[in-house]
């Protein structure tokens, strides 16, 4: 077998086109797989180049090194009580984390596989093959992961559940994960999923996910998210390349419009999953900065410097995004504690005394608004009255983003003129927004988002039976000892829960 | 009689909630109605009388949901005088 010097093959490797002579390009490349925004074949692979270049040789070798290390660090926990000692809201955040995730990652594989075979690129097209390993790996191994928990929370089982269940908020994740990427074409994809989300988002929120659980003593869930940490860190670069030739070809105006419209899409998930992980079930003598001052550090940056050094203009909503780091993610954590039945995770409500000391002191005006709710909220639980901290009716839930309204919050906090949803009719039915931007993404496109049914839209179709709140929890497949409670038996409440 | 569904925004309260009401249902009805929701359980309740916003205007006890022309998933708020 010749041993040929890397550099004597790779470029031919990994930038092998051919012509087509059997099928004309358009058949080879449906438009719908694969939107090539007019720009010529040429100039697609004479131009996309990957910033980070690796062999399969080199990838395999990598890869086992990392599965090595992370099913040892599994395997040795395995029988130890570490998840037990663990702080029960972080407990919660990991149990809510795989079921979020995990289905996600499958279907993040058949995005990648979609970009492995339509890529306008053959160096695209062979950097995507690896992402699919990638995302394969990280089902497998979180499935792993989440499996071996099933003796001690048997809601682990999520990881594998979630997804074929029409709970709430796995009705939101697979809303969103359907736009970027199941039902996306590849050259979407690469600006939506690995631009937009991966790059962006998720690939520092699983380096800062990583050093909080090692902070917390959750070496197990620790080493498993920057396993996969690094992965993301490769296959994201998928879309940079991208991103170029569509701004070298003119292209930029549409590349704007789907990273805007992406980008605030990632911001709602983010926000309720990363924002309540990291302000109100992190243990308080773990959390190194505040949610607000992680997007500030962190995201904000990043996403200021990329969009400079590609020429792009901030997106348009800029002012009200980071205006909602302040208020957003403080009352969705509110609708889900209160709604706490409706998940598969016990939510932590993170608002003992110390913990309201510092929301005030890391959002100066929390106490008076959303620590006012929760004085309303712990003196029932106080008095016995826990019956009236469960819901009897749904919230309205946004027709874009599939997640509850909360401008009311926005606008008790002082940072909306109105408390009022956004509506608009279209088709003969009612459509109804919590925000500006999702109104503006489902007004882009609507007969991509129209037909689609929110949980409120379901009830008030028949479709949930009995239209009753045990209805919703048995259409949402959440058994009685399934759904959530206080994670901590509300002892927060019964330590006082007012300031001080 | 017909279930008519409303989005209600109680004063105080942090999200927008889908209540149920009959459309022959007087507004003091209809505030009860969403107030049942929220008071006591996020907001704390008042001894003052609720009053129902529609469209920038508040609507007078008696009159109907049907007669002050609220629809299906109309947005109304409600609060206290």
């Amino acid at each position: 077998m010749p041993r040929l010097e890397r550099s004597q093959w790779y470029d031919l490797a990994r930038d092998m086109n051919w012509r087509l002579r059997y099928v004309d390009h358009d058949q080879f490349f449906p438009r719908e797989l694969s939107d090539d925004m007019g720009i010529p074949a040429e100039a697609w692979w004479r131009s996309w180049d990957e910033p980070y270049k690796i062999t399969y040789r080199e990838y395999v070798h990598n890869q086992v090194d990392k599965d090595t290390g992370v099913y040892s660090v599994n395997a040795a926990l395995a029988r130890s009580r570490m998840f037990e000692r663990l702080a029960p809201a972080w407990r919660s955040a990991v149990v809510a984390h795989y079921g979020a995730v995990v289905q996600a990652e499958y279907l993040a594989a058949m995005a990648e596989a979609r970009m492995g075979r339509f890529g306008r690129a053959a160096a695209w097209r062979n950097m995507a093959t690896l992402g699919t390993m990638d995302e394969v790996r990280h089902t497998q191994v979180q499935t792993h992961f989440a499996h071996g928990l099933l003796e001690r929370e048997p809601r682990a089982d999520w990881a594998h559940k979630s997804f074929h269940t029409n709970e709430w908020a796995v009705i939101a994740a697979r809303g969103l994960y359907d736009d970027m990427f199941s039902g996306n074409d590849a050259v979407s994809t690469a600006l939506q999923l690995t631009f937009t989300f991966e790059t962006g988002f998720t690939n520092i929120q699983f380096l800062g996910l990583a050093a909080d659980a090692i902070h917390v003593g959750d070496v197990d869930f620790g080493s498993l998210i920057s396993s996969i940490q690094t992965d993301e860190a490769r296959h994201a670069q998928q879309g940079e390349p991208t991103l170029r030739v569509l701004i070298e070809n003119g292209r930029k105006e549409e590349a704007q419009r789907q990273i805007d419209h992406m980008f605030w899409r990632t911001w709602r998930v983010f926000g309720l999953l990363t924002g309540i992980s990291m302000d109100y079930y992190t243990p308080l003598e773990h959390r190194s900065m505040s949610f607000k001052e992680f997007m500030e550090e962190w995201i904000i940056k990043q996403f200021r410097d990329q969009f400079r050094d590609f020429g792009l203009e901030l997106p348009w909503y800029w002012r009200q995004f980071v205006d909602e780091l302040d208020w957003y993610h403080h009352a969705i954590q509110i609708g889900i504690w209160f709604y706490r039945p409706t998940v598969w995770w016990n939510p932590g409500a993170g608002v003992a005394p110390a913990e309201r000391e510092w929301l005030e002191q890391k959002y100066p005006g929390w106490s008076a608004t959303f620590g006012a709710t929760w004085d309303v909220i712990a003196e029932n639980v106080r008095q016995g009255r826990l019956e009236r901290t469960y819901p009897e009716t749904l919230p309205v839930i946004c027709n874009l983003c599939q997640l509850p309204i909360v401008a009311p919050a926005g606008h008790l906090s002082g940072h909306l003129a109105s408390p009022e949803p956004l509506l608009l009719d279209h088709g003969g039915r009612r459509y109804t927004f919590c925000s500006e931007p999702c109104r503006w993404i489902f007004e882009s496109n609507p007969e991509r988002f129209a037909g689609h049914l929110s949980i409120v839209d379901r009830l008030l179709g028949g479709e949930i039976q009995p239209a009753t709140i045990e209805g919703v929890l048995a259409y949402m497949g959440l058994s009685p000892t399934e759904v959530g409670d206080d994670a901590d038996g509300y002892a927060w409440a019964a330590n006082g829960g007012r300031e001080g | 009689m017909a279930t008519l569904p409303l989005q209600a925004v109680f004063e105080g309260d942090l999200a927008v909630l889908l209540v149920p009401v009959d459309d022959g249902d007087a507004m003091s009805a209809v505030a009860e109605k969403v107030a049942h929701h929220v008071a006591d359980r996020r907001v704390p309740a008042q001894d003052r009388p609720l009053v129902v916003t529609f469209k920038g205007s508040q609507l007078p006890d008696d009159v109907t949901a049907t007669a002050a022309g609220i629809g299906p998933m109309d947005v109304i708020r409600v609060g206290y005088r």
